[in-house]
């Protein structure tokens, strides 16, 4: 059906003539009536906006997309395309803190001479440029002749005049299936910001795999609270409705948070089939949905709540299935799945309406990169819940040492080669070679490193951690995740705390457990207490010495804005003495090494009341 | 910043506050002093969010996502709110 086009840009028309006022989106407000975009009227708007960009120069080039939640992004999305320009969605900038340095990151990686906005952040987006010494770039505001439409509940599509006229100027690109479609960003570090290249053929490739995992139709409606810049938000929520012809009912990830009972809500509303997000949304909505909010609900039409974009945690999708249970969920609805920017998005996935696999291992096994099924004689498992079935990529388990694909059974670096596998990080040569075109021993070349680590048992995929973030310590395969989780466990003050776990070399690797603590009456000696319980938690069930145990305030452990743990920062506000620990033991040859912490010195421990 | 908000106001937002945050940070109420700053107790983002969240259903008003950053003790946050003609008491009797 959908696999005869050459681009996306091609689908959008397509799709367009043959639904016309059909809605392509509806986006909730805060405050207001829902926002409602048709197919038609995002052709119409995208032909515009192709025209203007046209103008600008913007062929070929890379096009920045800075905009609030809501349907001007699709246009503009679109309207880039239709340009034959390079689409490079990312958040508004703010105006301080990591948001505003990551985006001007990627504004400096990306080149971009053109920048797309909103009429409300225009002013500001140009003052930013101007700061930021682009002040050359242009800024076109891309709402300006279509306000009155979009506050309109309905009847969004009769247009202006002008607009009506700049669209009937435009000519279509003549864009192939090799040409870029847009840069993804991942969510890599703040200073070296990545662009992952999607060309057409990719794009399209990997919708076609999303339908085949999820087993989508037009009949399909989609739900989302997730950034549109976001990976999972943009291929899975916002572009994979489009490309089947059907409906996205959006709302900001700003309102999902403040209310989460608004996301459900909205599942019942309007009948939505498909949607979802990272695991702490659906603890979020187990938390702060009340029993008045659940009695409200109705999620009988929820076809695969999608889990992803970090580990998926067992007893999360647990306690969110009991809760909303009588609300007419249905516990086969989670759906696990596995993907990244490199590849797209999507990699694997269940089979729509089974319940996601679940595999308890022997956790000792699985240290020495063995993924065995745990019998009646291990003393210690991990129970893994599993990310589905690979079904349009090449996959191999692979040594990341040696280059040469692991026999099943073990636990090895993903690689991966398809249609759906990505051209390569923009304007950086050397890390794309090293990421996308990797040769595996006796089978060839371009294969991609996920740099995540898992297995396949079964048929189905596990993903074990991160390769960059294991920790090796006495032989043995550590993942922080994993020890994280753990140091929660040990009391309710730390449950509730976010956990760092990285190595420092002070002569040998040592693990340093950072962790956040709630315990507003513990004195020096509770600290203490617990400090001791961390240390013989992590002696005891992971086999490595835990010498150095920081307790943290709540809200020091930093995540990226989905949600991962920032070890690697952790590790060097760590070394540079700039965490405050309420309560520490540190090994006497890391405390030489933190520098600039003004610790007392011979100290094995040391407090800090508040 | 305001001027002279009506203190008569303030006292049950105080409280209505104070019962809101000590469910987010998982202290006991009467352990959070109005003069700290609430980032000291541990208050994230998230709890930020929830707290615009429930301060729009309770009172009606529409708040910036910033506010519990530009406003970061229980005592600034009264202060505002009263100014804005948040009325905790008259809510609490419905």
């Amino acid at each position: 059906m959908t696999t005869a086009f050459t681009s996306f840009t091609e689908l959008i028309q397509v799709r367009a003539a043959e639904l016309g006022d059909a809605d392509a989106q509806i986006f909730l407000r805060d405050r207001g009536g829902p926002q409602h975009l048709s197919y038609a009227a995002l052709d119409r708007r995208a032909r515009a906006l192709a025209v203007r960009l046209r103008e600008h120069g913007a062929h070929g080039q890379p096009v920045l997309l800075l905009y609030p939640p809501g349907p001007d992004f699709l246009v503009a999305f679109a309207g880039c395309l239709y340009a034959g320009a390079v689409a490079v969605p990312a958040p508004l900038p703010g105006d301080r803190g990591e948001r505003l340095q990551r985006v001007s990151g990627i504004l400096k990686d990306t080149g971009a001479r053109v920048v797309l906005t909103d009429c409300e952040h225009a002013a500001d987006t140009s003052l930013w440029l101007a700061v930021s010494g682009r002040g050359e770039t242009v800024c076109l505001a891309t709402d300006t002749d279509t306000d009155t439409d979009t506050d309109t509940d309905s009847g969004t599509d009769s247009g202006t005049d002008s607009e009506g006229a700049a669209a009937g100027a435009w000519t279509a690109p003549r864009t192939g299936p090799d040409d870029l479609a847009f840069l993804q960003y991942t969510s890599g570090s703040t200073s070296r910001p990545r662009g992952v290249m999607v060309s057409h053929r990719n794009l399209l490739a990997n919708q076609d795999a999303l339908r085949r995992l999820l087993d989508t139709s037009p009949q399909d409606r989609f739900s989302s609270w997730l950034p549109h810049y976001h990976d999972m938000g943009l291929i899975a929520h916002v572009l994979h409705p489009l490309w089947l012809g059907t409906l996205s009912v959006q709302l900001s990830s700003l309102s999902f948070i403040k209310r989460p009972a608004s996301w459900l809500r909205s599942i019942g509303t309007y009948g939505l089939t498909v949607g979802g997000g990272p695991n702490f949304g659906y603890d979020l909505c187990t938390r702060r949905v009340t029993d008045a909010q659940l009695a409200e609900l109705d999620l009988s039409s929820w076809r695969l709540a999608l889990c992803g974009a970090e580990p998926v945690r067992a007893r999360t999708l647990d306690a969110f299935a009991r809760r909303f249970a009588p609300a007419g969920l249905r516990a086969r609805s989670l759906y696990p799945g596995y993907g990244l920017a490199e590849a797209t998005l999507a990699v694997s996935g269940g089979e729509p309406g089974r319940p996601a696999g679940r595999l308890t291992v022997d956790a000792v096994a699985l240290e020495q990169d063995e993924l065995r099924p745990a019998s009646a004689t291990t003393t210690i498992t991990r129970t893994l819940v599993g990310c589905g079935r690979v079904l349009d990529f090449d996959l191999r388990i692979v040594d990341p040492v040696t280059g040469r694909e692991l026999p099943g059974g073990h636990v090895g670096e993903i690689w991966l080669r398809g249609d759906s596998v990505a051209q390569g990080y923009w304007r950086q040569p050397l890390e794309t070679a090293h990421t996308f075109h990797a040769q595996l021993a006796g089978h060839g070349g371009g294969f991609l490193r996920t740099g995540d680590l898992g297995a396949v048992h079964d048929g189905e995929l596990y993903i074990t951690g991160r390769s960059k973030e294991v920790i090796i310590l006495n032989g043995r395969n550590i993942y922080p995740q994993d020890v994280e989780w753990a140091v929660r466990e040990v009391s309710t003050a730390l449950g509730a705390g976010h956990g760092a776990v990285f190595t420092v070399d002070a002569g040998r690797e040592q693990l340093v457990v950072v962790h956040e603590i709630r315990a507003p009456h513990a004195d020096e000696e509770r600290l203490g207490a617990l400090a001791g319980r961390v240390q013989t938690l992590v002696g005891q069930h992971f086999d490595v010495p835990a010498g150095n145990v920081v307790l943290v305030r709540p809200g020091t452990v930093r995540r990226t804005t989905s949600g991962k743990i920032q070890r690697t920062l952790m590790r060097s506000l760590f070394l540079r003495g700039e965490l405050t620990a309420l309560h520490e033991v540190l090994d006497p040859a890391v405390r030489a090494l933190v520098t600039g912490a003004g610790l007392p010195s011979g100290d094995a421990a040391r407090s800090l009341s508040w | 910043m305001t001027s002279s908000p009506p203190r008569r106001l303030q006292a049950p937002l105080h409280q209505w506050l104070t019962a809101h945050l000590a469910v987010y940070l998982d202290r006991l109420p009467e352990s959070i002093d109005p003069t700290v700053p609430l980032a000291t107790y541990g208050m994230d983002s998230v709890c930020a969010l929830s707290l615009c969240g429930d301060i729009e259903e309770e009172f009606g008003l529409a708040v910036d996502p910033s506010l519990a950053w530009d406003h970061p003790t229980v005592g600034e946050l009264a202060a505002h709110l009263a100014a804005r003609g948040a009325d905790a008491a008259h809510r609490w009797q419905r």
